[in-house]
């Protein structure tokens, strides 16, 4: 089969991703401790659980800050890779939505193709919107505010004490597992399971030739 | 030392002694009895509440004195030597020993390191002035211990182990992790939220604030609603929303249910989970403490069994697994198990549909 190999996720992309992931996965585990640390210790004592959750936690912040830095000023692609445009909200999604939920299991093509200036389909844009701009700079901060009980207590108890931090922090964490479940499922919808995941890990995405006028890199046979 | 006071002083000394004993209205200092029925302690206090008097040594403040065990006993049942002719005589009032009375707590005290270098009692309690624990507030307490071991030492060898350890030093008493004991008690104040100095440390609101809060003596009042000297939960949580008390919040003091002058470390107070872990059974006992007229404290029972609800309902305390939410877990369950509604409902049609999606 004629394939053609476009360079999808750059060097400093796929760092970050994995960096994240690695962080998001310490997260949830010593998180789950911390929360339940009379069922659960797989991190070792409660202390390691929360040093391990700190560090993390503190990775994941800076990797955040990262890719916003990498996105918004190096690439200056943030807004057409992250924000769905009107059409894409208005026709896009309910394509998308229609593909996966009847065309996918009629054996139907994907209607949107990754390309390194327009990665994602307009369901992932407003997942990715929702996660990135919302769910992951919130859990943070909620997380930074709790490492920073002391010199904040004042402006917490004003915005209700820490049960309301620790509920919001909780909330956003619970999410954000939520949609990492749905993410990896996802991510397995490619021509083999693990077509979207190797670009994630080499940079380059292998796709079957559809308009000569595509970009390529290179290609395969 | 009354050895070395001038023969004026010594003169002046016995005048006052004189003075003292007869009796005139109004100089009794209304309002307290120097601690005893009888007064008995009238004649020594009306002396050695004097500093020019006696030295800064020998003064003893009648207002601290007066609330102690130790007055209700009077001077002369430990200063058993003084005699008739004090301080004439040139005899220092010798005293008892603490061990003669307090002889459980002179034997814990007796296997602590703190014996070897502070044989003296007094060099952490002073006897005239000496306050139940339940009495003060629970972190002055502290003040004890920071009186040799300075706070910037304690913080320092705390954080070398203690993930936040400011927190964790700013919530519990010292000893309640440096006794054995095995249970605590959750010791809640009433306190001021200044809102002129944010960022600061916030203060336990003293009697006369919460008087002119309640518009009573009753202060009380302001957290027991229904004035059954007993608080419910709900009564906590009404404090909290009520729109009166914007300037007062509740903070709760973790502190020991039982102490021993030992001051051993429990093994499990080095083991985080004793306490994160250990859910509503290490914690069964929660109190209201308010201050009192006179500049100590009582206490009132919360619902019992109730501490990890009552800590649910206060602001400023949080402790980290012990304090989970169960309605909040079940939350969380649901938000995950949303999660996996794509997983395992698409993924099941798509394992119907494989067929489907099979390349020629």
């Amino acid at each position: 089969m004629h394939a053609k190999l476009i360079y999808l996720q750059p060097t400093p992309v796929r760092i970050w991703h994995w960096l994240n992931a690695l962080g998001i996965v310490t997260l949830i585990i010593s998180g789950i401790q911390i929360r339940f640390p009379d069922y659960v210790s797989i991190c070792g004592s409660y202390r390691d659980a929360i040093l391990l959750h700190n560090t993390a936690g503190i990775v994941v912040a800076l990797s955040f800050s990262f890719w916003f830095f990498y996105y918004k000023w190096v690439s200056g692609a943030l807004t057409n890779i992250y924000v769905p445009k009107m059409d894409e909200l208005s026709n896009g999604l309910i394509k998308q939505m229609f593909f996966y939920f009847y065309g996918y299991f009629k054996g139907a093509a994907a209607p949107f193709h990754a390309t390194p200036d327009s990665k994602f389909n307009p369901m992932q844009k407003s997942a990715y919107l929702a996660i990135m701009f919302v769910i992951v700079p919130f859990v943070s901060l909620t997380g930074i505010a709790l490492l920073n009980i002391g010199p904040l207590r004042q402006i917490l108890l004003m915005l209700g004490g820490l049960q309301i931090l620790v509920t919001l922090h909780f909330i956003l964490a619970c999410i954000l597992g939520a949609f990492l479940m749905t993410h990896v499922y996802l991510a397995t919808l490619g021509s083999t399971p693990l077509a979207y995941f190797k670009p994630m890990w080499t940079g380059w995405e292998k796709v079957e030739h559809h308009h000569e006028g595509d970009e390529l890199h290179s290609t395969v046979d | 030392m009354h050895k070395q006071h001038l023969p004026i002083q010594q003169l002046a000394a016995i005048a006052a002694v004189v003075a003292s004993l007869i009796p005139q209205p109004g100089q009794a200092d209304p309002g307290y009895s120097f601690g005893d029925g009888a007064q008995k302690n009238r004649s020594c206090l009306s002396c050695h509440k004097d500093k020019e008097l006696v030295g800064a040594a020998n003064q003893i403040s009648p207002k601290a004195f007066q609330h102690t065990t130790h007055a209700q006993l009077g001077c002369k049942t430990c200063h058993n030597t003084v005699s008739d002719k004090h301080p004439s005589d040139g005899k220092i009032a010798r005293t008892t020993t603490c061990s003669d009375c307090h002889t459980d707590i002179a034997s814990q005290y007796s296997i602590s390191k703190h014996s070897l270098s502070v044989p003296d009692c007094s060099a952490c309690h002073n006897p005239h002035s000496v306050h139940k624990p339940g009495e003060v507030y629970a972190l002055d307490l502290n003040k004890t211990c920071t009186t040799c071991h300075t706070q910037d030492k304690i913080a320092a060898s705390h954080a070398q182990w203690l993930p936040q350890s400011n927190l964790h030093l700013g919530s519990i008493n010292c000893i309640t992790c440096h006794t054995k004991s095995d249970a605590f008690v959750l010791s809640v104040y009433v306190s001021r939220r200044d809102q002129k100095t944010t960022g600061s440390a916030t203060t336990v609101a003293d009697y006369a604030y919460l008087k002119s809060k309640a518009n009573s003596d009753n202060i009380a009042k302001l957290v027991d609603r229904n004035q059954d000297s007993y608080i419910s939960i709900e009564e906590l949580r009404n404090f909290n929303t009520n729109p009166l008390n914007k300037d007062l919040y509740l903070k709760a003091i973790l502190t020991p249910a039982a102490t021993s002058h030992a001051f051993q470390i429990s093994d499990k107070s080095w083991n985080c989970t004793s306490c994160h872990a250990a859910g509503p059974d290490a914690a069964q006992v929660s109190r209201l403490v308010l201050p009192k007229q006179d500049g100590t404290f009582q206490h009132m029972d919360i619902e019992k069994g109730a501490s990890i609800a009552a800590l649910n309902v206060i602001p400023d305390f949080y402790m980290m697994g012990s304090s989970r939410n169960t309605i909040l877990n079940m939350l969380g369950i649901g938000i995950l198990a949303g999660g996996m509604v794509m997983p395992v409902g698409h993924g099941f049609f798509r394992f119907l549909t494989r067929k489907n999606r099979r390349k020629e």
